[in-house]
């Protein structure tokens, strides 16, 4: 175990031992590793690299640093800045997972059920990665979720880039209790002003958050965005129908014969996906 | 969390102990809230758990347990197991000397699976290694050739399919026949109801520490439920005589159902018998989830037939229970689901055809309140079914039906002990409803899914709904309850001695509580437990604040004569009219005086006593007879809010009223039912352990959601209902299971209140509570 005060340290680290691997707040890695499931070579401390434990302004965008944790960002301060991202941080898990738990863990481990993912894919948040030599480089979180574009040996996420909107933005998610659980379901929508857009995500139904691209444009379209941006409780219920089939599609007739029904669990989810679609939409708009 | 229960004590002393305290003196006797002696070291993270046991030169063990749910073991290889450095010795079914199998009611289960598995996690050899990962390794690398077959999964399919075991598919069919078969009522409701298989989870998975002695024989210390069982049956597969086997129970982390069965117990004894060493096993919480016994999952079809007035006449029902691989306890569960199928409800005609079978699934055993409470959510259902035919208030339906003390079961036993179950309804219907939440700021309101969750007021409806269960107390069915402690007095300080098991019950404190009571003593210490003791019998249905509770106060009071008898000579009067407070002896009149170390004159004085209630009959061939010692009712009132689009919810409130008997310990009280109540909210909402094709999916307790602080409603003990049952000591009726019993049906009573929908599955589902808003 090795416990690097910098990212470059960190890389160096890394690049020297290709087995090892980085740990941050450890609430999944760890698990592995208790269960035996995952036995590491060498392990690289995250946790004393103070220059990817905060945030910084830049050019209009929040430079988060991965080493935030959950706990940090569900903080009033930076409820003000990405509310959307300060509550699905509050969403995740109990208290002691948050004290631990980071926005770059939650990235690089990828679950599905992973809270901030939504928040980050329908935010278009950009990775800045660290590589050997000093080198940084960026890329769409969404790169990375989707496998088009992985981590190279030595590399790490130094910062998360997500712009600010200045405009409303929601986190809902949907499980099966009233105390902390993975998300059955779980919803980002936030608002763009600038770019007049609404972009939103769904998690925790695929292995990385869906973004209902038509069903974004065409409320958008809708939207009066120079005047009180409201709309009619039917267009957001119909939103909420188009971005529930946008991402649980019907089955495709086979060989022209009658598509076989949704499973009634799935149906169920699809119903979730549509009241959360048009909750956030409705709060976003209020 | 309430804790109404405290004004409900009247702190009246056995007979003939009258005590006089001073107010300000600490908490002394029956009927104050003594906190227990380890509370803390527990809080502190001092008290010894079974996984805390070290020995020197101690090895670890592991088990190999099957990955499939059914498959014909071909060949099994361990030498690659054997050869690894650091491993000691590795067991398989060849190296039991004795009965092949074990099992605490019916002998069934193979310590190690020999020819074939039938269920996913069943034991196959262990290892002991110096180290506990060379231990798994080492378990892992033993070569199992299985040819697997097609598991039985559907209990229904249980009949028709080949014998998984020599003993048959059918564990027990009790046909119960009660009445007139041909009476109808004018009203029919019919249901269907399904219940899920809820694990027991402890907070503390299993553990033990095996310790060979210079004799031959072992000593085991694990957290068992029943330590005598477990030393019988250990003895038997050791080949060992049951003198040369001693089980010692550490401190048990939790126990709601039995706990450290033989299957855990007696691959660790062999490991020892085997290298010599002591070896010590800590099982993950996967394996605990893998090894231990569930809640039976049930199917129930009911038909309930009832007159204009929503007067019960009859009530057919069929009741399956999956036992999964092995018998267990299924035998007592079932006798349980069947004589309580009608619920606390005076039922004129009843027809209930209950069976237990085999399957492979995970074994199912005792589990608080088993039988009892698959049974209560089906029998809730029909009578919510009943009131919306009839268009009347659910309570009020209830009301017309509720049972009283001279009743007859459908089993055809009198009710003879107190049945306050009208008096438990009213209470909890009359309880003031909690504000809603319109009433109070929007921050306030906690909504279904969370403080970071989805939930949107205008989608939420609140439900209310009643439910009252029953359980019945000790074993049932001719079995033989005895129990027999010691009492010890010594320099003014009392010890008892006494096999039954602390699990969190609180019997330790209340041992406490009776000694202090009839001896006037303070510092009371109970011994730890081991089967050199005499047999005190399992920690489960309220046995031992009942039947150990009994043993001690007889001993004490023994102690009590002893002591007073010559200072009742010499005063010229009966023991009966002199008191022990506060160190002092007393005469009636206040006249005549001593110390009671003078009175004790160095002496140690020691007294043995045996309580055993009286004799319970089976049940015959059509489910009748006086099976039961005892009975304990409750009424519950359950609040939900539901986001209806969601399928969401929370419970709000439970408002509990339960027939205790009498208040031994008010606070410990509280705490059992509140403790019973949340274990009864994981059983209606989120604790099921899926097992598709008979693979156990996530045994871990990031998926098998138990109920945490937030998912835990309100809690208000409304009303405890002290009527004493006469044939039990003290009074008292145990009071942990029947909260568990009836909390799920409550709840599911709440949620059919709140969205219309039927409700007939546990846990409920999100998409079961899903409703059309209706203007």
């Amino acid at each position: 175990m090795t416990l690097p005060a910098s990212l470059d340290e960190a890389v160096a680290a890394l690049t020297a031992m290709p087995a090892a691997v980085p740990v941050a707040g450890g609430t999944d890695l760890m698990a592995s590793v208790n269960s035996g499931q995952l036995r590491p070579a060498a392990l690289v401390g995250l946790g004393r690299i103070s220059e990817i434990r905060g945030w910084q302004y830049q050019d209009g965008n929040a430079l988060l640093g991965a080493g935030l944790t959950h706990a940090r960002m569900g903080r009033p301060d930076f409820a003000a800045l990405i509310p959307a991202l300060a509550a699905a941080a509050r969403a995740a898990g109990p208290p002691q997972i948050r004290n631990a738990g980071t926005l770059g863990g939650n990235i690089v481990t990828a679950a599905p059920t992973g809270d901030t993912l939504p928040v980050l894919a329908a935010m278009e948040a950009t990775l800045v990665i660290a590589g050997p030599g000093g080198v940084r480089r960026e890329t769409p979180v969404s790169h990375l979720l989707a496998g088009r574009d992985l981590l190279g040996a030595g590399e790490l996420i130094g910062f998360v880039r997500v712009p600010l909107l200045h405009a409303p933005q929601v986190f809902f998610k949907a499980t099966g209790r009233t105390g902390p659980g993975r998300a059955t379901a779980s919803l980002a929508l936030v608002l763009d002003p600038a770019r007049r857009e609404v972009r939103c995500a769904v998690g925790a139904i695929a292995p990385m958050p869906l973004r209902p691209l038509e069903a974004e444009r065409w409320i958008a379209s809708l939207i009066d965005w120079d005047a009180d941006r409201k709309l009619a409780p039917d267009a957001c219920a119909a939103f909420g129908e188009y971005v529930a089939a946008a991402c649980i599609p019907d089955p495709a007739p086979v060989d022209g014969a009658e598509a076989a029904a949704l499973p009634p669990a799935v149906l169920h989810l699809r119903r979730t996906v549509a009241a959360l679609a048009r909750r956030a939409l409705g709060r976003a708009l209020a | 969390m309430s804790n109404d229960a405290a004004t409900a004590t009247s702190a009246t002393a056995v007979d003939g102990a009258q005590t006089e305290r001073h107010p300000d003196a600490p908490a002394h006797g029956l009927g104050a809230s003594l906190p227990p002696a380890d509370a803390r070291a527990k809080t502190e993270g001092t008290f010894p758990y079974a996984s805390d046991l070290w020995a020197e030169g101690l090895l670890w063990a592991a088990v190999l347990r099957s990955p499939h749910a059914h498959a014909r073991i071909v060949a099994i290889d361990t030498s690659a197991a054997t050869g690894m450095p650091g491993v000691r010795a590795v067991v398989t079914h060849q190296d039991v000397p004795g009965d092949p199998s074990h099992g605490r009611s019916v002998v069934d289960r193979p310590v190690f699976a020999s020819d074939v598995v039938r269920h996913h996690g069943e034991a196959i050899a262990a290892v002991a290694a110096d180290h506990p990962d060379t231990a798994r390794l080492a378990a892992a690398a033993i070569a199992v050739e299985f040819e697997v077959l097609e598991p039985v999964t559907d209990p229904e399919q249980a009949f028709a399919a080949e014998p998984l075991h020599p003993d048959g598919n059918l564990i027990r069919h009790i046909p119960l026949r009660f009445g007139d078969p041909d009476a109808a009522g004018e009203v029919i409701v019919e249901g269907l109801y399904r219940i899920g298989r809820q694990d027991p989870a402890p907070i503390g998975a299993e553990a033990g520490l095996a310790v060979p002695r210079p004799d031959g024989g072992v000593e085991i210390y694990t957290a068992s439920t029943d330590p005598h069982t477990d030393r019988d049956r250990a003895a038997a597969c050791f080949g060992l005589e049951q003198e040369r086997v001693k089980v010692v129970v550490t401190g048990v982390p939790g126990a709601t159902g039995d706990r450290e069965d033989g299957s855990f117990q007696i691959p660790l004894g062999l490991l020892a018998l085997r290298t010599g060493c002591p070896v010590k096993l800590a099982a993950t919480r996967e394996e605990s989830f893998l090894g231990h016994a569930h809640r039976h999952p049930t199917l129930l079809r009911y038909r309930h037939h009832a007159d204009a007035e929503g007067r019960l006449v009859k009530v057919e029902a069929q009741i399956l229970l999956d036992a999964g691989a092995y018998a267990d306890a299924s035998s007592e569960s079932l006798a349980a689901a069947v004589s309580f199928a009608c619920g606390p409800y005076v039922v004129p005609h009843a027809f209930i055809e209950g069976w237990a079978v085999r399957t492979n699934n995970p074994p199912s055993g005792h589990v608080r309140g088993e039988g009892a409470l698959q049974v209560c959510a089906a029998y809730e259902g029909q009578m919510d079914k009943l009131a919306a035919k009839l268009g009347l208030d659910p309570a009020e339906l209830r009301l017309r039906n509720v049972l009283a003390t001279g009743d007859l079961l459908p089993t055809g036993q009198t009710v003879t002990c107190p049945a306050p179950v009208a008096e438990l309804l009213r209470a909890v219907r009359d309880y003031p409803l909690p504000t809603l939440p319109k009433d109070t700021p929007q921050d306030d309101w906690l909504l279904p899914g969370g403080p970071e969750g989805a939930g949107e007021p205008s989608a939420v409806r609140r439900g209310v709904g009643y439910a009252v269960g029953m359980v019945h107390m000790l074993g049932a069915e001719g079995a033989d309850e005895v129990s027999t402690a010691t009492v010890k007095v010594h320099d003014g300080v009392a010890t008892v001695i006494c096999a039954a098991v602390e699990t969190g019950q609180g019997f330790t404190t209340l041992a406490r509580q009776i000694v202090q009571d009839v001896l006037g003593v303070d510092e009371v210490h109970v011994a730890p437990v081991d089967t050199d003791q005499p047999p005190a019998g399992a920690a489960t249905h309220g046995r031992h604040t009942w039947v150990s509770g009994g043993a001690v106060e007889r001993a004490a009071k023994m102690v009590r004569t002893q002591l007073l008898q010559p200072l009742a000579h010499k005063f010229g009067m009966s023991t009966e009219l002199l008191q022990i407070a506060d160190g002092k002896i007393t005469s009636y009149d206040g006249v005549l005086s001593t110390t009671v170390t003078e009175a004790m004159d160095g002496k140690e004085l020691w007294a043995t006593a045996q309580c055993r209630p009286h004799p319970t009959e089976p049940l015959d061939d059509a489910g009748q007879g006086d099976a039961f010692v005892g009975l304990a009712f409750c009424a519950i009132r359950a609040i939900v809010d539901v986001d209806i689009e969601l399928g969401s919810i929370r419970v709000v409130e439970m408002a509990v009223a339960q027939d205790v008997g009498r208040v031994l310990n008010p606070a410990q009280l509280a705490t059992r039912i509140e403790a019973g109540v949340t274990q009864g909210v994981g059983a209606a909402l989120t604790e099921n352990l899926r097992t598709p094709r008979g693979l156990v999916r996530h045994p871990d307790l990031t998926h098998y959601a138990l109920p945490t602080s937030l998912d835990a409603p309100d809690i208000r003990i409304v009303s405890l209902v002290e009527e004493r049952d006469v044939v039990a000591p003290f009074g008292a009726k145990p009071a942990s299971a029947v909260p568990v019993v009836t909390s799920p049906a409550a709840i599911a009573s709440a949620v059919r209140a709140a969205t219309g929908r039927p409700v007939n599955r546990l846990p409920i589902r999100p998409q079961a509570a899903v409703a059309t808003p209706s203007a």
